[in-house]
């Protein structure tokens, strides 16, 4: 029953996932006065974990549990029409930055929730709730 | 955890530069009527700390604005010239006040992001504590 806790592998993926995107929200928020800057975001971690809860991939580009544990998640440049860059080059919006910052730490929180609600299950089955 | 302690290394690097801002800024509004100076100006740049793996904010430069000096008519000053002209700093506090609410501004939103990091960080260990 506890070998295979794909749940845990997803939820350990998940925020690790909204780490690095808080750190590029970070990145982005340090440098909102840096002449020729271009705001970075990481993906949505939705689309990192298509059918992941399946255990196997039925697709090319489709992760199980264990890829997503291990995925690279990486920061792509970030274009937003509604964002102008300012005269000096600079494409960051320290509001929409705010906006993604309690995106990720909302997702954080989720993340370790379901971490947490996983472990109380545990210890129900053990006997020690 | 490790993109944690980045996020919270990212962040103080951005305070660092701001409250540099400011201070500059402070500078120029209490040299604004010191006669021969040149208002500063600060520029930011993203450089890469290779050995920790992150990119912060540095303060790039500090360069003299080269605009013309604000002249007054005072004769009973002792710098005035043979017409009573004084010439006086080129610092327009209008424009200083600016700089520093918008250094204030981007101070704050760098302090916002590092709790919010703090937050995850001690909800990570949370985990360990129960």
């Amino acid at each position: 029953m506890f070998e295979e806790l794909n749940v845990i592998k997803v939820a350990s993926a998940m925020a690790r996932h909204a780490a690095v995107r808080h750190r590029v929200i970070a990145e982005n928020v340090a440098n909102a006065d840096t002449p020729g800057y271009r705001a970075r975001d990481v993906q949505e971690f939705s689309s990192y974990v298509n059918e992941a809860f399946t255990p196997r991939a039925t697709r090319a580009g489709h992760l199980g549990a264990q890829a997503v544990q291990n995925a690279a998640f990486r920061p792509d440049q970030f274009k937003d029409p509604a964002i102008e860059a300012s005269a000096n080059g600079n494409s960051v919006s320290i509001e929409t930055e705010m906006l993604r910052a309690v995106e990720a730490q909302g997702q954080h929180s989720r993340a370790t929730a379901i971490y947490s609600k996983v472990r109380d299950i545990v210890r129900l089955s053990l006997g020690r709730g | 955890m490790f993109d944690i302690k980045k996020t919270m290394q990212i962040a103080s690097a951005g305070m660092t530069a701001q409250g540099f801002r400011l201070r500059i800024v402070g500078e120029n509004i209490a040299n604004a009527d010191t006669s021969g100076f040149q208002r500063k100006t600060v520029s930011f740049a993203n450089e890469l700390d290779r050995a920790a793996g992150v990119s912060r904010v540095t303060v790039d430069r500090v360069r003299l604005d080269q605009s013309d000096a604000r002249q007054t008519f005072d004769p009973g000053h002792p710098l005035a010239n043979e017409r009573g002209v004084v010439s006086l700093s080129n610092v327009n506090p209008l424009i200083e006040i600016a700089d520093a609410r918008e250094a204030q501004r981007s101070y704050q939103a760098n302090l916002s992001i590092f709790d919010q990091a703090r937050r995850m960080s001690s909800s990570t260990l949370d985990l360990l504590r129960r």
